[in-house]
């Protein structure tokens, strides 16, 4: 406690920061807006998060929630110059609730978003960064509405923060939230590998993913970026091959249109999450495609 | 119905026709261009419907739960209630039907829901009780409010959401499309439904855990 009140005291900011620390409520959780560096610096992007914490139970939802829910929303008051972009998802949970399945967050999960700030901004004192964030705390049994008023108060600057050592030692608390970001920024759907291969073939009531990433894979989970295609509550069945899987996907029953491809993230457990998006195969082609990954397999 | 005259008989056989091309080749209890499959229900007024009894009319079936912030967002803002009087008044059949098993939120009893009704100016023509998630099984209703429409001769003619804004926000509730009222309006007008279906969006149906 005392050395806390000594941090107050060197650095009034960082004071204002910590009382924060705690979040604020949202239905079976809390939420704070935090940011990677201790400064706006013009010309730059400084990444922002929205930090969950949700009780046991309790989960949020993704971009694409699946079967029910909504995703959180945010709505920004920033001063003329910043420009906040849009959430960076990182990949979800499949969240099974009786016969249907929906995609989304449980316990905690860092939502960040990047903040652009002018190369014109002029180096100036602390301004404030607002959020009204609207979002939707489910359980098993229920649904519970939120909103939540978050504000964070950061100073412009021309030069960025320095990032060694020495500076990192007064604070603290900047430097877990730098450890959360690199982590939470590691750990985001990234795109595909150039070298890897992927095919889509209509299969009747599915759809089947096909992947040639050079080696087995034998646990891999795909969450659609768009809504009613795939039947979220199916099960994904997985056959793994010398050279990747092949992944059937049942058909959303709500399919009545042919889609020409299949968007969405890929998670391999082994080596992390993957934006993918994959044109469907024209009959003849499927065909030849299905061919060379057997081949390959044998 | 009246409407139903205005198209000669030899062209239903090809509206089907068409209609069950256009579906996929699946899978699930009720589908569009399928019949809808019939159910006893009892209403909180303590009376039994049978959806074979309302042949010759529009049936709407609307998945409630007072507690879902997306159902909240209809009756709070009187849309839900407006839409019922509004069709109810040209013939249309309005079953809302409770699907919650009880100690679930949306699970009421019958005083409850009929205080509620009161409360709200509900006017469905009746608030059914399907605290066994039977009714609600058998047309897979995921969420509430999913709604579906049924046309006269008994066939599935629009499943999904309510409106094009899969939202809990009440404001979103003026400048929405509502794909129940558009699906009535066109089937009524001797139209195909031009969105026959889509991602009923909501709370997930609070269904007994035993029962799937």
């Amino acid at each position: 406690m005392f050395y806390r009140a000594l941090t107050c005291g060197a650095a009034l900011l960082l004071c204002a920061a910590s009382a924060h620390a705690e979040g604020t409520p949202i239905p079976h959780g809390t939420l704070e807006l935090i940011a990677r560096n201790q400064w706006i610096t013009a010309g730059h992007t400084l990444d922002l998060g929205l930090r969950f914490q949700l009780e046991k139970g309790w989960h949020i939802y993704w971009v694409n929630p699946g079967d029910s829910g909504e995703p959180p929303r945010v709505e920004w008051q920033l001063p003329e110059g910043l420009t906040a972009g849009s959430i960076e998802w990182p990949a979800p949970r499949r969240l099974e609730t009786g016969s249907i399945v929906d995609y989304g967050y449980e316990d905690r999960v860092l939502l960040i978003v990047p903040l652009h700030a002018a190369a014109s901004l002029a180096a100036q004192q602390p301004v404030r960064l607002g959020a009204e964030v609207k979002l939707l705390v489910c359980s098993h049994e229920m649904c519970i509405p939120g909103k939540a008023e978050l504000s964070l108060t950061l100073p412009i600057k021309s030069q960025p923060p320095a990032t060694d050592a020495q500076n990192r030692d007064a604070r603290n608390h900047d430097a877990r939230n730098d450890e959360l970001f690199t982590a939470t920024r590691r750990s985001l759907p990234h795109p595909a590998p150039g070298n890897w291969r992927f095919s889509l073939a209509d299969a009747n009531d599915s759809f089947v993913l096909s992947a040639n990433l050079g080696h087995r894979i034998t646990q891999a989970v795909f969450f659609p970026l768009a809504e009613s295609q795939i039947e979220n509550a199916a099960p994904q069945k997985l056959l793994p091959v010398a050279t990747g899987f092949r992944l059937t996907l049942r058909k959303s029953d709500r399919l009545l249109k042919p889609i020409a491809r299949l968007k969405g993230v890929l998670v391999l457990s082994a080596e992390g999450s993957y934006l993918i998006d994959v044109p469907l195969s024209k009959p003849g082609a499927a065909r030849s495609k299905a061919a060379t990954v057997l081949e390959s397999t044998q | 119905m009246k409407r139903s005259t205005l198209y000669p008989m030899f062209l239903y056989p090809m509206l089907v026709v068409l209609v069950l091309c256009a579906a996929p080749p699946l899978i699930s209890a009720a589908k569009i261009g399928a019949t809808a499959p019939d159910f006893t229900g009892t209403a909180s007024t303590g009376k039994t419907f049978h959806l074979s009894d309302y042949r010759g009319k529009y049936v709407v079936l609307e998945w409630h739960n007072n507690g879902c912030p997306f159902v909240r967002k209809q009756y709070n803002s009187g849309n839900m209630q407006r839409l019922q009087k509004q069709w109810t008044s040209q013939g249309v059949v309005w079953f809302t039907i409770l699907s919650s098993a009880p100690g679930k939120q949306g699970y009421v009893t019958a005083n409850e829901e009929n205080d509620y009704l009161a409360k709200t100016q509900a006017a469905p023509t009746a608030a059914l009780l399907d605290p066994t998630g039977e009714i609600g099984h058998l047309y897979d209703a995921k969420t509430s409010p999913q709604m579906i429409v049924i046309n006269p001769q008994g066939v599935v003619i629009y499943d999904g959401a309510i409106d094009d804004k899969p939202t809990t926000d009440l404001n979103d509730v003026p400048g929405a499309t509502n794909y129940v009222s558009l699906a009535l309006q066109q089937a009524m007008a001797g139209k195909q439904v031009e969105t026959s279906v889509t991602r009923p969006y909501g709370c997930s149906v609070k269904y007994a855990d035993a029962t799937h």
